[in-house]
Order: C-alpha cells, then sequence, then structure tokens
C-alpha cells in the first residue's frame, strides 16, 4: 500500500478522499488554488502545496503544477476525485509516466470512453445496448436534420466530447435544430474545446440508473447494484438512490453483467461507473464515467464497501479478493446535493459568504461537505457545497429521513437546492416511485411552499428593528466597548402580548 | 413603528409597539404572542408563537432578508412607513419596461443583436454563459434595441442592465 497520496481535487471530493487516506494510515497532500487557500482540504491535509493561481484553469486544470507538486510531497500516487483532470487520459499517462501511481483506470479506458463516439463503437462491438442514433459527428445544422430524419425524433443532440450535461439539446422537430446547434456547439467548444457533435434517439420516459463497478488489476471484477439518478435537471442530477424502485433481482443480475461486460471490453481497472437510459423495461448504455461519482455515497451507505479505500487497494496492485457472492446490499440510501443555487428562479447560480450554518445529525445520517462558516462561494467553481446522505431499512423511512434532515441543514449567505429536493420529496409521485428524468423539470418550484409567512414578517421586523437599536448604540473610538455592554442591558427588554412576558435579547 | 413586510410576494402588516419596557407585536392587525431570541450574532434565531417552537435564520440588511425556517426559504422585502412612500414615489417615476437585466452572474459569451435592430418578443439577444451553462436571453417584448450595455466577454452581475429595448407606443 501507499505510504502517501496526492488528491488534486478541492471541495468536499478531497475530503472524503482525504478521510479514507487518514484512516489507513496514508499520509495526505493536498493541492489548492488562490482561492482555495483556507479551504478545509487544505486544512485536512498533512501536507498542502500551493499551485497558485485563482481559476481552475491556473491550477487544478493544470497537469505539470499537479505533477510537481506530487514529486515535491514525495507523494508515490495521484487520486484525481471528480471532474478537473478525473477523465484526462493524457494527465493519466503523464502521472504514470513520471513513475506515480494513478488511482484511476488505464488511460487507454478513459481515452475510448471519454469520447462518445468512440464509446458507442466499443460498446455496439461488446455487444452492449444502445440507444438507436448515429455512431459518427454530424457537420452541420442540414446534415443533423437529415440524420434525425432517419433515427426519428425527438432527438437529442449531444457534444462528442462531452459530460455534466454541456452540449446536450433536446431536438423535438426540424425547426428547433438550428438554435440548439448553435448553442450546444458553442457550449461544447468552451467547455471541452471541442464542438463535434453526434445525434441519437431521445427516449420517452426514460430512468437515468448507473452500475457502479470495480475492476482490480488482475482481470476480477464486481459490481455493487444499481443508483437510481433520474431527479435531475438539464442533466444535473439532485437526488440519487440506492437501490432503484424499479430494478429487481434478475434486472439487477443483468445490468451487473452487461456493465462489467462494458468494462472489460475497454480493459477497465479500478471504480468506474456505467449510465443507462432505462425505458419500459428496456435499458440501454447511455455512457461510462471512469472515475468516482459524486453519488458514490449512496452505493457505499446500502453495500457496507468504502469504494476510495477500495480504489486505493487496487491502484496499489491488491486483488479484489472477493467475488459477487460478497456484495449484498441492506436497506435504502438517499443522497441530496446542495448546490449553491436559486431553485426558485430556475437554479441560476448563487455567490456569496456562507454565514449562518447548521449541519444536520442523527441516526443514519452521513453528511460530505466541504462548507464552513466564513467561505466564500464564487462563479468560478462547482456551486456544489455538500452532499447529504441518509440511510434506512426502507424507502420510505428512507424519505422521512431525508427531509428531517433538510429541515434541519440550515446554509445561509448564498441560496441552496435544499428547498428543491424538499419539495420533490414530499411529492406523491416521488414516494410511489413514479418518476422519470423530467420529473425535477416538470415540477413548478418557482412558488415557496413554507406556510409561516405571518411570523416570518414578525420576525423580519424585529430583526430590522434590533439592528437598528444596534446601530443607534454603536459609539465611536474609546466609548464603544462601554456603550456595548450598555446596549446589551438595555436590549433585554421584554416582548409581551396577550398577558405574556417573554425576555427578548441576546443569549 | 409600522411595517410593509412582503414575504414570497404577500403582503403583510407588522405593528411593533413598545409601552412600559414590553413589546408588543401585531401582525395583519392580530397580536402575535411571541418569543424572540437571537442565538448568535450570524442570524440564528429561537422563536416560540404560543407554545410552537421554530429554528429561524435570517440574513440580510434593513430592506431585503432571507429567512429559512425548517429548510423553507422564505425571501423577504422590509420597508417602514417612510421607506414605503419615498419608493412609491420613485416608482412612478420610472415608466416604461425595455429595460433587460442579467437574471444571474455570468460571462456574455456573444451578442445576438446589434443597436437598432428591430426584435421579436422571445429573440434571442445574447449567450449569457454561467457555471459553463449557455442560456440565451430573450427580448422580453418586441422592440428596437436602442442600447447594448455589454461587451462579448464580459463579466456580468446578477440585475447588470444588459439591453435597452424601445418598446413601440401601444396603439
Amino acid at each position: 500500500m501507499f505510504d502517501r497520496i496526492l488528491v488534486a481535487n478541492r471541495g468536499e471530493i478531497a475530503l472524503r478522499i482525504l478521510r479514507t487516506a487518514r484512516e489507513m494510515g496514508i499520509d495526505t497532500v493536498a493541492v489548492y488554488s488562490e482561492f482555495d487557500r483556507r479551504a478545509l482540504h487544505v486544512r485536512m491535509a498533512h501536507q498542502a502545496i500551493a499551485l497558485g493561481g485563482e481559476l481552475p484553469s491556473q491550477s487544478y486544470l493544470v497537469a505539470e503544477k499537479i505533477i510537481d507538486a506530487a514529486k515535491r510531497s514525495g507523494a508515490q500516487a495521484i487520486h484525481p476525485g471528480y471532474g478537473f483532470l478525473a477523465e484526462n487520459a493524457k494527465f493519466a499517462a503523464a502521472v504514470t509516466e513520471a513513475g506515480i501511481a494513478w488511482i484511476g483506470p488505464p488511460p487507454g479506458a478513459i481515452e475510448v470512453m471519454g469520447d462518445k463516439i468512440t464509446s458507442r463503437r466499443a460498446m455496439q462491438e461488446a455487444g452492449v445496448p444502445l440507444v438507436p442514433g448515429l455512431t459518427d459527428a454530424v457537420a452541420d445544422v442540414a446534415e443533423a436534420i437529415e440524420a434525425s430524419e432517419g433515427i426519428g425524433y425527438p432527438v437529442a443532440i449531444k457534444a462528442a466530447a462531452g459530460g455534466g450535461g454541456k452540449g446536450i439539446r433536446i431536438v423535438r422537430e426540424p425547426s428547433e435544430m438550428e438554435s440548439a446547434f448553435r448553442t450546444a456547439s458553442g457550449e461544447a467548444v468552451s467547455a471541452f474545446g471541442d464542438g463535434r457533435l453526434y445525434i441519437e434517439r431521445y427516449l420517452d420516459q426514460p430512468r437515468h440508473i448507473e452500475v457502479q463497478v470495480l475492476f482490480d488489476a488482475h482481470g476480477d471484477a464486481v459490481h455493487f447494484g444499481e443508483r437510481e439518478c433520474s431527479i435531475q435537471r438539464r442533466h444535473q442530477k439532485l437526488i440519487e438512490e440506492c437501490p432503484s424502485v424499479i430494478i429487481d433481482e434478475v434486472v439487477r443480475a443483468k445490468m451487473g453483467e452487461v456493465a462489467l461486460q462494458a468494462g472489460h471490453a475497454v480493459n477497465y481497472e479500478g471504480a468506474g461507473t456505467v449510465e443507462f437510459l432505462w425505458s419500459g423495461g428496456e435499458f440501454f448504455f447511455l455512457e461510462m464515467n471512469t472515475r468516482l461519482q459524486v453519488e458514490h455515497p449512496v452505493t457505499e451507505m446500502v453495500t457496507g464497501v468504502d469504494l476510495v479505500r477500495e480504489q486505493l487497494r487496487v491502484a496499489a496492485g491488491e486483488p479484489l479478493g472477493y467475488g459477487q457472492d460478497a456484495i449484498k446490499m441492506h436497506g435504502h440510501s438517499i443522497e441530496v446535493r446542495i448546490n449553491a443555487e436559486d431553485t426558485t428562479a430556475g437554479f441560476v447560480p448563487s455567490v456569496g459568504t456562507v454565514k449562518n450554518l447548521r449541519m444536520p445529525g442523527g441516526a443514519g445520517v452521513r453528511v460530505d461537505s466541504c462548507l464552513y462558516r466564513g467561505m466564500e462561494v464564487g462563479l468560478a467553481y462547482d456551486p456544489m457545497l455538500a452532499k447529504v446522505i441518509v440511510h434506512a431499512h426502507d424507502r420510505a423511512t428512507a424519505i422521512r429521513r431525508m427531509r428531517r434532515v433538510l429541515e434541519e441543514l440550515n446554509v445561509s449567505g448564498v441560496r441552496i437546492s435544499a428547498p428543491a429536493a424538499l419539495a420533490v420529496l414530499e411529492e406523491e409521485a416521488f414516494q410511489k416511485g413514479e418518476f422519470d428524468t423530467h420529473f425535477l423539470e416538470g415540477l413548478d418550484l418557482s412558488k415557496p411552499r413554507g406556510s409561516e409567512e405571518r411570523l416570518v414578517a414578525a420576525v423580519a421586523a424585529l430583526y430590522r428593528r434590533h439592528r437598528a437599536a444596534d446601530r443607534a448604540l454603536a459609539g465611536s473610538g474609546e466609548t464603544r466597548r462601554g456603550w456595548r455592554e450598555r446596549s446589551r442591558a438595555m436590549t433585554s427588554t421584554y416582548a409581551k402580548v396577550a398577558g405574556r412576558s417573554a425576555k427578548r435579547g441576546k443569549a | 413603528m409600522r411595517y410593509f413586510v412582503k414575504v414570497n410576494g404577500h403582503d403583510h402588516e407588522v405593528v411593533l409597539s413598545e409601552r412600559l419596557g414590553e413589546l408588543f407585536v401585531e401582525v395583519d392587525g392580530e397580536g402575535m404572542d411571541l418569543v424572540y431570541e437571537e442565538v448568535d450574532a450570524l442570524g440564528q434565531v429561537l422563536a416560540i408563537v404560543g407554545d410552537s417552537s421554530f429554528g429561524v435564520s435570517i440574513e440580510g440588511d434593513s430592506r431585503r432578508a432571507g429567512v429559512t425556517i425548517a429548510g423553507h426559504f422564505y425571501d423577504v422585502e422590509i420597508e417602514d412607513e417612510r421607506e414605503r412612500a419615498a419608493l412609491a414615489a420613485a416608482r412612478a417615476a420610472s415608466v416604461g419596461g425595455g429595460l433587460v437585466k442579467s437574471v444571474m452572474p455570468g460571462v456574455v459569451v456573444s451578442l445576438l443583436v446589434a443597436e437598432g435592430d428591430v426584435v421579436e418578443e422571445g429573440q434571442a439577444l445574447l449567450v449569457l454563459e454561467a457555471m459553463k451553462m449557455q442560456n440565451e436571453i430573450a427580448a422580453p417584448t418586441a422592440g428596437e434595441v436602442r442600447l447594448i450595455h455589454v461587451a462579448e466577454g464580459e463579466a456580468v452581475s446578477a440585475g447588470a442592465k444588459l439591453v435597452e429595448l424601445e418598446v413601440p407606443a401601444e396603439s
């Protein structure tokens, strides 16, 4: 096993990896941009190396800086987390060439699976079921319209180098093609530096089901069942579950087998996720994510496996040491992503400085978070601040537990996605398990659902009155401290209505 | 003191009156039996109404606040009588709504119209990129592009002026 690893990431995933490494007695090295110099992952690692620069393009995305940091710190391996350089085959190759172990799949597997066109070809050859569509990129709008006639509308146009919902547009009729093609291509160029687009059938009432797989370097592999990730908006997931209500033992075994088949076809090693679109009992290969997923904790909660630990073991050359029979699923787990966004205004990003922070706790609750008071949330980085995960013996209990958890959670300074997740959990259709990937988009989230408006009005008025009193009582210079003390004593007044007295002041 | 408080778009009136060191709270004409206790300096408040207890979080300034209770967010706008009169006068002075503002912070990727262009309602004016997602900003109404406030590649904040449209007079 490694003595020291470098985590080439930030945020909650950097912390997630550092935690397991520390538990395994492995020294940890964090890297950070100038923007992140006070971040939790920097404070929790054994060593921290500055990459310089405020933006990802000046720090976490600069392969040479990361490799230099690994050499300087004596790290024997690099864990890329997700995002940034995690699915960059050139980086993976450069790491190995520098004599450092890569905690991820071989560069060849990343390359084939990272491109939607080459991955479709490889999967077709391996006999993995695919969504009807083209395996070649389309050159222009005219070609896209012609191709779509053959496939049948609605179609999805997707960036060949895509991921994370960027560069994807749904086209329902030929007249929509031009605008969709232009924006998807523009997005693909700016996000991936590659504007190539391809087209496939857009399935009705699809569910996004993905299978967690793990391959060792000796040809052995297991799967850890599925995750249900249909609650998403513009292909950005919000709520994930394990297991899925629509998958039974038989289908689970079949999907798992196909997922392993997909991995074997590209000589996969390490942890990965094979994403499927499920529609009317059929399932089709969507893509393979050659890294740890954001939503991996729900699988961990249900199977009891630490996937990061398994990643480290496999990368160090250890054999799996167990077979498919050893993987057992217990109970139900749900994850909610806490993003900095205003979900009442179309999920627009929210920026600010985190002030108030109250994290949930209690039985069956796991919080993977990079939040701290004083944390700045900017636009240059991913808006995901935290993930809250619950586990319970069945789905209904897990849903009730997650609702309780979201009611406890409190992050101020930025708007967060929790109210939208709460709205989903309160929907009867969600509770019955009747939903598809359009469910979230179909929900009217523009209207806030809180029912305590009168109380809020009273609290807001009192809060404002207190602040005005604070300002009026704040003196200047030498007298300031004395005035503050006095103001505290004076603001301990009493509120009384209908014969009831109550102390009001600062505790 | 009387406050006009808009909570999630709904109007409420709050009267706070102090008599003999005691504070009386009235919401929408009804007395509220309220304990209000600030837990810390960050905006955590304990509120007890009757016997019902609420852990409240509040943030913001004297005009605009955000309140969270049990996972639900409440958007609050608050004015006292004097401010209300002043704002009403200011609102009356600025009529005509051809100004397109940014609803989110982002970067202007491309401008799709030029000053002097005549646009239809719903026509894309520009592409704004936020969090690496590109969004077309559409004209809220038909009109002529009078002024473009931004340039390609420019970073804008939420609420920033993007494009001014000259709206044809109603006939």
